[in-house]
């Protein structure tokens, strides 16, 4: 081997790791402002969840857990967004809770998106989603025991008032979502353990059928309790949110509600494909560099 | 190019660079974002707890006159409990502290443990076994094979009571395997997860702050 690639390996070892932020932040940077088509498809676990709810009675209502705090926005949030659009999409009644304090103003921003969304473009009350007859936001409260084994019994009696204020008894949704007897699926949207919570208290104790969106960096953790059926589904980072938000704009487009909303997690996957193919060339030029630099050694 | 006109948005800008420029090197415009986040994120979550737990379940309870006697005393003795948390300050009797760490630890050990043996063990022990219904399709049935074979090799990598011979060497290797592979499917997801928050922040400075972003 010359002394010039002995040079550039040794090189590529020692190269500063702030150019190897440089180019990920350019890779990731471009194909946001110039995206490439990638249209995500979706995986088992993420079809389990989307098919469960679209087929859920109308009597039974989505609850949407929201459990993670605006470090892992970018992640979690587009699945909350999907699930609300999707909720309301077909008509489904929406209970959201916060099991974090930090999860509230998230939770609220995306009710207020969402909401804006179908009621600018209501034709007439029945197109409208109307708190407190479609959707209820019942806020936090703690410790998440209470919560979770509360739930089971009388929720108005966990969440005496609202996000807002109001009395949760005077609401007219609270007439029949008294319990988890009346949930179809609840569903965590979280960054840490809080699923398995979820798991112990409400489905152990009460049987309440749950799913999970989480972040990436959890998911591996997570996948047994899928395939044990205890969660219907999961969403797993924003490749999960991306998927999740392909079906429910063909579900809103076979309704005709074609309405071009913003998918913030499926714009997102051309930088996150791009940044993975450069993190494998990191990962093979770095290895071909250390095995070729030992065996000059040797 | 729509630059964005909100104070806020611009606020949020410059801090998240802030917080980036740590990438370079660390900074005092690092540092003062830092802790501007730990102090509000702070000053949030107490002023939630204040407004949200403790004035409506206990000082609006308390001066009530609606609220029965037998109501008020539990309610003042479980603050009182509460309020022990506060005696780690005070060295001469901060071992009162043990107090509310010993009742938070009973209830939350006795509601968790029995519930958490039935969701976590044996739900998870079920998942592993093999019936007819497994094999209702050769995919499944494939997928139930491995699961098995996987979690009782990487249980047996585990076994260190005796020495690894006859089965348990071939066995014990298996579990490596599985081990690894399970490893790399963390970090691939790991890769995806970092990525992820960082095209979060992308989206914000490309999108709403700068406008490149529709």
């Amino acid at each position: 081997m010359s002394s010039t690639h002995e040079n550039i390996f040794l090189r590529l070892q020692r190269i500063d790791r702030r150019w190897i932020y440089l180019v990920l932040w350019l890779v990731i940077m471009v194909p946001l402002i110039f995206p490439f088509r990638i249209q995500p498809r979706a995986s088992t676990p993420v079809a389990q969840l989307f098919n469960y709810i679209d087929t859920m009675p109308e009597n039974k209502a989505l609850v949407i857990s929201v459990d993670f705090t605006p470090d892992t926005r970018a992640e979690l949030q587009p699945m909350v967004i999907a699930l609300l659009r999707h909720a309301f999409t077909i008509k489904r009644r929406v209970g959201i809770l916060a099991m974090q304090v930090y999860g509230l103003g998230l939770a609220e921003e995306a009710i207020q998106q969402v909401t804006n969304e179908f009621n600018s473009r209501a034709q007439t009350h029945e197109d409208s989603v109307i708190y407190g007859e479609d959707f209820v936001f019942w806020g936090w409260t703690t410790p998440l025991l209470t919560v979770m084994l509360g739930m089971g019994e009388r929720i108005t009696r966990v969440f005496p008032v609202d996000y807002y204020g109001n009395p949760t008894e005077s609401l007219p949704i609270m007439r029949d979502l008294k319990n988890y007897d009346d949930v179809g699926i609840l569903v965590s949207i979280a960054a840490s353990a809080m699923p398995r919570s979820w798991i112990n208290f409400a489905q152990v104790q009460f049987g309440v059928n749950l799913s999970c969106g989480i972040t990436a960096v959890s998911a591996a953790d997570f996948y047994p309790y899928v395939n044990s059926g205890q969660f219907i589904g999961m969403l797993a980072g924003m490749k999960g949110a991306a998927e999740y938000e392909q079906l429910v704009e063909k579900r809103m487009k076979n309704k005709g509600m074609d309405w071009g909303l913003r998918n913030t997690g499926t714009e997102a996957m051309s930088s996150q494909t791009a940044a993975h193919l450069a993190i494998m060339v990191f990962i093979v030029v770095g290895n071909i560099a250390y095995f070729a630099s030992r065996r000059r050694k040797k | 190019m729509t630059l964005s006109t909100d104070p806020w948005i611009w606020i949020a800008a410059i801090l998240t660079l802030a917080i980036f420029s740590f990438l370079y090197r660390e900074n005092p415009f690092y540092r003062f974002a830092e802790h501007l986040y730990v102090g509000i994120a702070n000053g949030y979550a107490i002023t939630f707890y204040w407004h949200r737990i403790l004035v409506p379940s206990l000082f609006d309870r308390v001066g009530s006159s609606s609220t029965p006697l037998s109501t008020k005393i539990w309610l003042i003795a479980i603050a009182i409990i509460g309020a022990l948390y506060f005696t780690r300050f005070i060295p001469r009797i901060s071992w009162l502290v043990r107090i509310p760490i010993a009742i938070v630890l009973g209830y939350a050990s006795g509601a968790s443990i029995p519930r958490a043996v039935s969701g976590e063990i044996i739900r998870q022990m079920k998942a592993t076994i093999i019936t007819r219904a497994s094999f209702a399709n050769w995919q499944s049935g494939l997928w139930a094979v491995i699961i098995l074979i996987g979690v009782i090799a990487t249980i047996s990598y585990f076994f260190f009571s005796t020495e690894r011979r006859g089965l348990l060497k071939p066995l014990s290797y298996a579990g490596i395997i599985f081990i690894m592979i399970g490893f790399g499917a963390s970090f691939g997801y790991t890769v995806m997860a970092r990525i992820s928050l960082f095209i979060g922040r992308l989206q914000f400075l490309l999108g709403d702050w700068l406008g490149f972003i529709k």
